[in-house]
């Protein structure tokens, strides 16, 4: 087996892929100079695939299961994977998200047997009562730490307030009560239907050799029969479930986020797509902009005022978020400008700054082994080809823009969240 | 990648640099050192965040990330921070390097104008800020000084280290009080721009590989013939005799527990770095005897973290629990200290913990970012040793120092924030 080679000459960049015979998506993105190498493993199984067919059988589990898997993967019967990692001095960690599970470390040295420990540990699950019943106190607390995190909850809240039946809409963690009905069965059933390598991605970034990660690889992974597995998300109406929602926590400063609720599909968007959000929210709410003045001016916002675009499958909006002395006030002259920038889409010398503002944050990632890698995965899971979005912002213009705002920020279908003080 | 390189300037001011061309960003930062007090700590700070707003050449927020914008969405920005004893007041400027532009243009050369301009050339007319620019950063220094509430796991650390540190400079804080920061006059902000360009320590720092001439050039005719003073304080440290103990009840779920202890006090970049050592194998990593007893066998807690403040002599723990568990996991902690001091610890544990403390310097070679904190957060030692030295340096600490270091540690103050 060979790699394929994917150059950029704009950057000066390349990465090899391979998609290998045991059925396991490589991809391996070497840093001239690095000292450290970043590797990680990512199964397309995060917390919205509560319900889904295996081999035919249709599975529902409990809320939190797949954050609950990745804590307990973590542990083999001869002993936990920290305690392994300690050998070698790497750094290692996991994360579940929405959409993914990923397992990661990084090293400067014993590359080799770092990357045999996390192969090993994808590949030897081992859930007993007993483990999975210690963990319940650990996890416990860290549900508690995100309860108490206005950060976290005024996005929750947001995506409750904006989804009525998506998944998207429960917490990662799950709840106290969830997590209590989660036995070994079923994580066993979980790690059964998507911890296949047929469903996975293994990405390694930095001071690298391709040959030496696809030796271990060969030597390392057991090939994976087919999978048949399917995921079902029910339908979702195209309307928010309300347009605003508040929750009372011990808060100074108030926070918000204005989420602008999209059409969305059982489609990924495309790389042309987000560069045209991106460039479209640049220009109407990055600094320079009028809106961003206006807030400014008003006293309604701060430095943390920002926004970002949350996409998945079946679930597509727009967020701006911030802290605020009066949120509803922000909101309202975001309202308003949203009505007259529908009515006269972005100038060209807008465009322009955004552009290029765009396109120096495209740039500035490369330097990082960790932004590539998590681009990486999240390319590989939904179809995405990394460097097309640096070519396609050199040819994106302002017509590609204003075509894009009419299937966004509809003012007409948003929701306001607010955590604030007694 | 080149070592820190260190040249001086004038008397006062230094240029350091990092020569590196694997990277597409560059960064280039000017930062003033000076004693924290309480009768400028709040002025220096809110004068930087005005300072970065606008300046003689774009005299208005707009104009100015306008210019930024073009720049490839070129980032300005002011930090403020404490280090020991001491206010560090850093405006940064970061861009793509030069090589990846689209229309030609020299973005690394117009930063480093732009720095000038922006430290030099403020907006001032009469020795007068301009008023939009001073209320609206004082309004968001305010709201950033609240929003430190917001993070509870940061409120109990920054309230254990207010006790603690009650008769010492450091309690100031970077930013001052809030109070001061809403009394201040425009007087005291120009005055604190005149103060600090003429009586801190200037260290302005490249990393990358941009052209920086127009930068070191303007600050060595500016500096040049302006007499210029600098005094260093001495390090301070007030023990108490009993421990000191506080709580504060929280509409929350979580309680978050911090316990701040005294540690060994040093200039010496290689005794730091064992300091650090014997709290990695206590508490700093998922092998340290915090987190295997206290996380893993006790399943009290999500995180329970031990880190050394070598800039100030002091440690500090801190952990999340339910209310209940406040006293059984401070026992716990306790616990786990004195095991330490009694000699309790394997060559493994200690291996393990040199093992993660190299990875994290040699990593840190790789990131721009990681580097500038690297250099910057050493500023006030004797001598700084690269991430490479640095790493050598960790490998030659023995078992016994780790022990006698534990030994030194005194718990001073214990804060609960105590929840539902």
């Amino acid at each position: 087996m060979s790699y394929t080679i994917i150059k950029n000459e704009r950057l000066n960049e390349q990465y090899y892929r391979l998609e290998h015979s045991s059925g396991l998506t490589l991809l391996v993105y070497p840093k001239k100079g690095f000292n450290s190498i970043y590797a990680s493993i990512g199964t397309k199984f995060g917390s919205i695939y509560s319900r889904f067919i295996h081999n035919g059988k249709e599975i529902t589990v409990p809320d939190g299961t797949a954050h609950y898997l990745e804590h307990k993967l973590f542990e083999s019967e001869d002993g936990d994977a920290f305690s392994k990692y300690a050998k070698t001095g790497a750094s290692a960690n996991a994360y579940t998200s929405f959409d993914m599970t990923c397992y990661l470390f990084s090293c400067t040295d014993h590359f080799r047997e770092s990357l045999e420990i996390l192969i090993d540990l994808m590949q030897t699950p081992y859930f007993t009562k007993e483990t999975v019943a210690k963990e319940q106190g650990i996890i416990l607390q860290e549900i508690k730490m995100y309860e108490d995190s206005p950060d976290w909850r005024v996005m929750m809240n947001l995506f409750q307030g904006l989804y009525h039946n998506h998944p998207i809409n429960i917490d990662i963690a799950g709840s106290v009560e969830s997590i209590s009905e989660i036995t070994p069965e079923i994580l066993y059933e979980c790690y059964n239907s998507y911890y296949n390598l047929h469903n996975m991605v293994m990405t390694v970034v930095g001071g690298v050799d391709p040959a030496e990660v696809l030796s271990i690889v060969d030597e390392k992974i057991k090939p994976s029969e087919t999978i048949d597995t399917r995921v079902i998300f029910p339908e979702e109406p195209y309307h928010v479930v309300k347009s605003y929602t508040d929750q009372v926590l011990p808060v100074a400063v108030p926070m918000f986020e204005l989420g602008f609720k999209e059409d969305s599909t059982d489609q990924y968007a495309t790389n042309k797509e987000l560069i045209c959000t991106s460039i479209l929210m640049n220009a109407f709410a990055g600094e320079s902009s009028e809106l961003y003045r206006k807030l400014l001016d008003q006293k309604l916002i701060n430095s943390t005022f920002g926004h970002e675009y949350l996409e998945g499958l079946g679930y597509r909006s727009l967020i701006l978020s911030g802290e605020s002395r009066n949120p509803k006030a922000a909101a309202e002259m975001i309202d308003e400008a949203v009505r007259k920038l529908h009515k006269e889409g972005i100038s060209r010398a807008n465009f322009e700054n955004a552009r290029k503002i765009v396109y120096g944050k495209i740039v500035a990632g490369f330097d990082h082994k960790q932004s590539i890698a998590s681009e990486l995965m999240n390319g590989a899971f939904t179809g995405r080809e990394i460097f097309e979005t640096v070519d396609a912002i050199a040819n994106v213009t302002a017509d590609d823009i204003n075509e894009r705002l009419e299937k966004e920020l509809d003012p007409d279908n948003s929701c306001l969240s607010v955590v604030k003080g007694e | 990648m080149s070592d820190f390189i260190r040249k001086n300037i004038c008397d006062g001011v230094a240029f350091g640099s990092v020569t590196d061309d694997r990277f597409k960003i560059g960064r280039l930062s000017s930062t003033l050192i000076v004693p924290l007090s309480k009768e400028t700590a709040a002025a220096n700070a809110l004068l930087f965040c005005v300072l970065t707003r606008s300046c003689k050449k774009y005299p208005d927020f707009t104009a100015l990330n306008r210019k930024l914008d073009s720049l490839y969405g070129a980032a300005l920005y002011p930090s403020v921070n404490q280090i020991g004893d001491h206010q560090t007041l850093t405006i940064s400027v970061t861009g793509i390097d030069d090589r990846y532009v689209l229309d030609g243009e020299s973005v690394s050369s117009e930063l480093a104008e732009l720095l000038c301009s922006i430290l030099f050339e403020p907006n001032v007319v009469d020795r007068h800020f301009a008023d939009d620019d001073v209320e609206q950063e004082r309004r968001q220094l305010i709201e950033n000084i609240d929003s430190e509430y917001n993070d509870k796991r940061l409120y109990a650390i920054k309230r254990c280290v207010e006790l603690m540190c009650r008769d010492e400079l450091y309690s100031i804080g970077r930013f001052g009080s809030r109070d001061d920061v809403e009394k201040l006059t425009h007087e005291n902000i120009y005055s604190a721009w005149e103060n600090l360009l003429g009586q801190s320590r200037v260290e302005l720092t490249m990393l990358g590989n941009s052209d920086v001439q127009k930068a070191y050039d303007g600050f060595e005719k500016y500096f040049k013939d302006r007499p210029r003073t600098f005094h260093e304080i001495e390090h301070q440290q007030v023990t108490h005799e009993k421990v000191i103990r506080a709580s504060e009840k929280e509409d929350v779920s979580q309680s978050k527990l911090v316990m701040g202890f005294r540690c060994s006090y040093f200039k010496n970049d290689e005794d730091c770095l064992a300091n650090s050592l014997m709290s990695a194998v206590l508490g700093g990593t998922p092998t340290s005897k915090l987190f295997l007893n206290v996380r893993e066998k006790e399943s009290l807690c999500y995180y329970c973290v031990s880190r050394v403040d070598n800039n100030k002599g002091i440690m500090l723990i801190d952990s999340g629990v339910e209310t209940k568990n406040i006293e059984k996991t401070e026992e716990a902690v306790l616990k786990q200290l004195n095991a330490l001091k009694n000699g309790e610890v394997t060559d493994s544990e200690i291996d393990n913990a040199k093992l993660a403390i190299k990875n994290s310097l040699m990593s840190s070679l790789d990131n721009l970012g990681a580097i500038q904190s690297f250099y910057t957060s050493k500023i006030m030692r004797d001598n700084r040793l690269s991430p490479l030295k640095a790493a050598e340096a960790v490998d030659r600490i023995t078992k016994d120092r780790i022990i006698e270091l534990a030994q030194s540690i005194e718990l001073d103050t214990v804060f609960a924030l105590r929840g539902n």
